[in-house]
């Protein structure tokens, strides 16, 4: 038997989604393998009836809700998961890629003497995991990499696809009880306050995002592509080159140097397609560019593509897909 | 203050990194400083500046062609670098135990004031070391910093999370991985680059005892080509997205 512990990553007591799937598709796989058992553990205070009514599948899921644990902190939660870990014999840690799981994950990797892997895990024929694969050199290359050591921790960017749907909803929630002393000298590096964007979604967790690069023309150009995200229930997002210039933050740069997104449908609007950008974007399904030269190389990487000068382009879009909506 | 940057080589964004029979080809390769660690070294000397008899010292896990890339460290400011060598390191973690190996012997085991790291390297882009690093060195840690105010009590440092910023307190001695952005690195100058030909670069002898937590199994080109359909009219557009591919 083979036990999996999924970190399930909260935040001012609501679970990301990104958590949600991991366990979701980790529950899958436990559905097709019957020596594959999936737990969870969720530090800080949550909700439980309510995320019972979110989760489908079979397992424990233990629950440190002490309220000294609800604002992350990298002793403590590092802590508690490792104790678990060692007490219940597991074999593998699973989290979402993460903020959070990139600086507890590596933490986790020493303390419990785990290899840590992250990007898509694979998984053989018994439902036991053996490694991952992701993409390295600015996504030209893709690398496969072997666990050494008989406990894993896995950073999940992306699952490879599976057809099962969950119907099952079997959770038992179990308090943890920490034995962490809850001391000053050990609370160090504490959080000493976070501050929330009103109403923004978060890049890497966005199914549409609208990017757009030097060829938007201006800041102001900008609003046409915030227009146009809110129409569709998407986020904005940049290119290195308009951050650098000042015309967007740095929170919406997307490639190898800001954030990697996964989003369902991606728009990339005068930005010419430098490899480092497409290494951020390479996991988007479907990808639409909207670029006045025709040479550009985003269009060897867009499904989709539009020639024009994007200030052009984007109105028309606009209203055509206002008609779209006004008629479904 | 005693302040230590660990810094790395990758391939430059120019470089076509080869494949030749399933394994990589680096022979057309240029190694330069890692852009991340830049931002670590800039940080680092603008605090000894900042903080009289500070002392700055790079450090690199890496073969002797990084005495260069050291050399820019200390053209950069630093003052003194250590490139630790006579060891293969294939993963992170062996990367981590042996900049802890060196840094607890060059510190006559103590531990530095601050630790500056880049966040991740552009190559591999694991951004595991700085924190197996903290872990092993046994130091309070942030990853992935924007900003950093310090005082002789105290350091505050503020790192954006997925729709927010987290604000945080800590007690040296710390360990911080640096965001782009944290700073603008300061460019070498020749009078900088000839004064750093004074300054040393120690050769730490290591080997490592310890086997890799990872190992790499295979490598294999990606094909990004994707073939792009043209469409000339937006209404068209909208159409092929909401309704022949249900995005809408």
């Amino acid at each position: 038997m083979k036990k999996y512990l999924v970190f399930l990553e909260q935040r001012d007591g609501i679970v990301k989604n990104t958590s949600l799937e991991l366990w979701h598709k980790l529950q899958e796989l436990a559905a097709l393998h019957h020596n594959i058992v999936v737990c969870g553990i969720l530090v800080g205070g949550v909700n439980l009836q309510q995320l019972a009514a979110e989760l489908f599948g079979k397992g424990v899921i233990y629950h440190a809700g002490d309220e000294r644990l609800m604002l992350y902190n990298s002793a403590y939660y590092a802590q508690i998961v490792a104790e678990l870990f060692q007490r219940e014999a597991f074999q593998a840690l699973f989290f979402a890629d993460t903020i959070l799981s990139r600086e507890l994950a590596p933490k986790l990797s020493v303390l419990l003497h785990a290899s840590l892997l992250s990007g898509t895990p694979i998984f053989d024929g018994a439902g036991v995991d053996c490694g991952s694969v992701r993409p390295v050199y600015s996504a030209s290359a893709a690398v496969s990499f072997q666990p050494e050591r008989s406990t894993r921790i896995y950073t999940v960017t992306s699952f490879l696809k599976s057809e099962n749907t969950l119907s099952t909803r079997h959770i038992e929630f179990k308090a943890l009880e920490p034995h962490c002393f809850f001391d000053v000298d050990n609370s160090f590096p504490f959080i000493r306050r976070v501050v929330m964007l009103e109403g923004v979604q978060d890049l890497t967790e966005a199914a549409i995002i609208v990017g757009g690069g030097r060829g938007v023309g201006s800041p102001e150009g900008f609003v046409l592509l915030e227009q146009l995200a809110l129409l569709l229930g998407g986020v904005p997002g940049a290119s290195r080159a308009v951050v650098d210039e000042g015309w967007r933050p740095h929170s919406e740069q997307i490639g190898q140097t800001g954030r990697m997104v996964t989003p369902l449908l991606y728009f990339a609007c005068g930005i010419s397609g430098s490899v480092q950008h497409l290494a951020g974007i390479g996991s988007a399904t479907t990808i639409v560019a909207i670029n006045s030269d025709p040479h550009a190389p985003i269009f060897d990487s867009a499904d989709f593509g539009i020639i024009g000068d994007v200030s052009l382009v984007l109105p028309k879009l606009i209203a055509a897909l206002q008609d779209f909506l006004k008629k479904k | 203050m005693n302040i230590a940057v660990c810094v790395c080589q990758v391939p430059d964004t120019a470089s076509v990194i080869g494949f030749v029979d399933g394994t990589r080809d680096l022979s057309r390769v240029n190694e330069v400083m890692n852009p991340y660690d830049e931002y670590a070294l800039e940080e680092a000397v603008r605090l000894k500046e900042r903080f009289s008899g500070s002392v700055v010292t790079a450090f690199s896990v890496a073969p002797p062609s990084a005495k260069e890339m050291l050399r820019k460290a200390l053209a950069m400011g630093a003052d003194r670098a250590v490139l630790v060598s006579g060891t293969e390191v294939s993963d992170p973690y062996q990367t981590a135990l042996a900049l802890s190996r060196s840094l607890s012997s060059y510190y006559a085991n103590t531990l530095p004031d601050l630790v500056f790291c880049g966040k991740q390297s552009t190559d591999f882009q694991s951004a595991q070391v700085p924190l197996m690093l903290a872990e092993l060195l046994g130091m309070g840690a942030v990853a992935g910093i924007r900003s950093l105010s310090t005082s002789a009590e105290g350091l505050r440092a503020e790192r954006e999370i997925e729709g927010g910023v987290e604000s945080y307190d800590l007690h040296y001695p710390a360990l911080f991985s640096v965001e782009k952005g944290l700073n603008i690195p300061r460019k070498t100058t020749i009078k900088s680059v000839i004064e750093a030909r004074k300054k040393t670069i120690d050769i730490f002898p290591l080997s490592l005892d310890a086997t890799p937590f990872v190992v790499m199994k295979t490598i294999t080109p990606l094909e990004r080509k994707k073939k792009c359909q043209f469409v000339l009219d937006e209404k068209e557009l909208i159409r092929l997205l909401g309704e022949e591919r249900n995005l809408l």
